[in-house]
């Protein structure tokens, strides 16, 4: 291979050397083109730009041109209005797919002299969430993205020969930028402009090249299934993952059928590569990557991949080992991965607790096929309203459009929990742990009994109806209420766990539904036995009146 | 409603653990992902899977646009019915 350096890209046009296919694109019209659209941007007096472009081969261009113009760009993660507020102030000009902005196919410029690119003064910001959950912009200068592919380069450059770099993530954010696009621009590898989301999208993609490597993600590569070529895709040179843990079944049954190992990379946005492993537990620090801990365990970086001096500190928990190799512990935030998606779980609190119907919110992670978000919520009176009136699809639906302003539709909850009140331990905390087992837990079917008072024989019992009652999704699903039929059970079973009552059920008697008991209601329950007649007696009352009432028929199981 | 369409929403209730949505409330010809139902590319690869082992077939990974298959319920119950008597 003839590596060219990052800042030497543009330096010699190689019309040999390819970059990428369909359509196809050489080494010299890349130049060209990135030096056309260095001459408009000059021409324009733009400072900044915005770029979000789908084509990996065109981001080169725009990269490369921009760098070359004395343009610092900035990669925002999506285009969404809100992003593009956010953004508007620090860029002159946004360079993308849509319609409204500028377009690569603008710039038909006399192409700019070739020219080495500074190192120092040549600017990329990524963009990603921070721990508030606010958007967060990280600058990067071209030597500390040069530093990071040289050692790719050095690491696996060999074993990848030739390969055709396909990949399954956005070169917006790190990793896709780093080894969908600079990486092989430098080595002389070609890659597949389009991002291919899909195992069958991959695999033909696979066989139009002799040799081939992935640059993929957990989300893909823990869902490939049987339906796929397996022997002919086992030629992959190398599989990469990155952007979160790869579950240790999927590297498992990606060993069993491609007879190698995924290489999983470990970093974030502000420290590009941290470390990496291959079919082991422990991860290997990149060569030039210094580690140490703080108190909490909390792993500190410097590295060539940070700004000079710098020493970043995450808030991933780790364990070095004495050959300097690290286990990680878990995260020390509240910050979870969903897909790769950094998401922040107060801050989404912070915005359901902005909705009127909501009075104290706590998010967890539910695992299941995929890992999603649940929320417990305790609603407000509003909130409890809405839920009597409306029913409970009415109000999760609400509170996901509530959501959906805030952050991207991966991260809205799937699952919700209503209750009374938050489960706080004796700390007044509620352990993560414990948010996540009240959302793996099914739906409440029996009341929360609050009091229970026995006066000669007569039980009288506090009651409050859980808001989240499985029964009330059937009955009626926008106007719920407590079915008849659960009250009568709910008497029975009460009284049988109170008093010593007849085993079986053997009838009703001047049952009457007078009032509706409804979610998040305290009622009270009143039992009384007549052993004479093993009859019991029960009564539910609201506050003003009676809700229903009867008695229920027992006798002995039968001696036969 | 035939019974592989409602099989067909069964299955991607449960595969993808949607809550308080029932087989009534996904229309035969409502889009699944994007806007429409709002499901994601996760839920398409989860789905695709589901599909796959539910009902012993296989989503032929060398034919262009087997994605087109997952436009919506009706589509799937078309794609599944083709592949089954295959």
């Amino acid at each position: 291979m003839n590596w060219i350096t990052l800042e030497q890209l543009l330096l010699k046009a190689q019309p040999d050397r390819a970059v990428t296919v369909q359509p196809a694109l050489n080494h010299a019209q890349l130049c060209e083109q990135a030096l056309s659209l260095a001459a408009g941007l000059q021409a324009q007096g733009v400072q900044r730009i915005a770029v979000h472009l789908e084509d990996a081969a065109d981001l080169a261009i725009a990269l490369l041109g921009a760098w070359r113009a004395g343009v610092s760009v900035l990669l925002p993660a999506d285009l969404q209005a809100q992003t593009r507020q956010r953004w508007s102030i620090e860029v002159d000009l946004w360079l993308t797919d849509q319609a409204d902005d500028a377009h690569l196919s603008d710039y038909q410029h006399p192409p700019l002299p070739a020219s080495p690119l500074d190192l120092d003064r040549c600017q990329l910001s990524l963009c990603t969430s921070g721990s508030s959950g606010e958007p967060k912009r990280i600058d990067k200068t071209l030597r500390q993205l040069a530093n990071e592919v040289k050692a790719l380069e050095h690491l696996w450059g060999a074993d990848l020969g030739e390969a055709c770099i396909i990949g399954s993530v956005a070169t917006q954010h790190i990793y896709g930028l780093l080894f969908r696009v600079l990486w092989p621009l430098c080595a002389g590898r070609s890659f597949v402009r389009k991002q291919l989301a899909f195992p069958e999208d991959l695999q033909r993609a696979s066989r139009e090249h002799s040799a081939f490597a992935w640059v993929a993600s957990p989300a893909l590569l823990k869902r490939m299934g049987d339906n796929l070529d397996w022997p002919a895709l086992s030629a992959v040179r190398r599989v990469f993952s990155s952007g979160g843990a790869l579950p240790a079944d999927a590297a498992q049954s990606l060993h069993e059928r491609l007879q190698q190992w995924p290489t999983e990379i470990f970093g974030s946005s502000e420290t590009g590569g941290i470390a990496w492993r291959q079919g082991q537990n422990l991860w290997q620090p990149f060569a030039e990557v210094a580690l140490s801990q703080d108190s909490d365990g909390a792993l500190l970086i410097a590295s060539p991949y940070l700004p000079a001096g710098h020493i970043e500190h995450t808030a991933d928990a780790a364990r070095i080992a004495a050959d300097g190799r690290f286990e990680l512990l878990g995260r020390l935030d509240r910050i979870v991965k969903l897909e790769e998606k950094r998401i922040s779980l107060p801050m989404l609190e912070q915005a359901l607790m902005t909705h009127e119907w909501v009075a104290e919110a706590r998010l967890g992670v539910v695992q299941e096929n995929r890992a999603s978000l649940g929320a417990l919520l305790v609603l407000s009176e509003q909130g409890l309203h809405a839920l009597r009136n409306q029913g409970r699809r009415t109000l999760t639906q609400e509170l996901r459009q509530h959501l959906s302003q805030h952050c991207e539709a991966l991260a809205l909850p799937r699952r919700w929990r209503l209750l009374r009140q938050l489960p706080l331990n004796a700390q007044g905390k509620l352990p993560q742990a414990d948010v996540e087992t009240i959302l793996l837990a099914p739906r409440p079917k029996a009341p929360e009994v609050l009091e229970q008072i026995d006066t000669d024989g007569e039980w009288s019992l506090q009651l409050a109806v859980p808001p989240d009652l499985a029964y009330f999704s059937g009955h009626f699903p926008q106007t719920p209420v407590l079915p008849g039929v659960v009250q009568v059970d709910w008497a029975l079973s009460l009284g049988q766990q109170l008093m010593d009552l007849p085993a079986k059920f053997a009838g009703m008697e001047v049952l009457k539904f007078q009032q509706l008991v409804r979610p998040g209601d305290e009622i009270q329950l009143h039992l009384r036995f007549d052993s004479a007649r093993s009859k019991l007696y029960f009564a539910y009352r609201n506050e003003t009146a009676t809700c229903s009432s009867g008695r229920i028929l027992l006798e002995a199981a039968s001696d036969a | 409603m035939s019974d592989l369409h409602r099989e067909i929403k069964e299955l991607i209730i449960d595969a993808l653990g949607l809550e308080d949505i029932s087989v009534e409330d996904i229309g035969d010809d409502q889009t699944l992902f994007g806007e429409g139902l709002g499901l994601d590319s996760v839920d398409a690869l989860e789905l695709g899977l589901a599909i796959q082992k539910k009902y012993g077939i296989k989503i032929d990974a060398d034919a262009k646009d087997t994605r087109n298959h997952f436009t919506n319920v009706a589509s799937l119950a078309a794609f599944v019915t083709a592949k089954q008597a295959a």
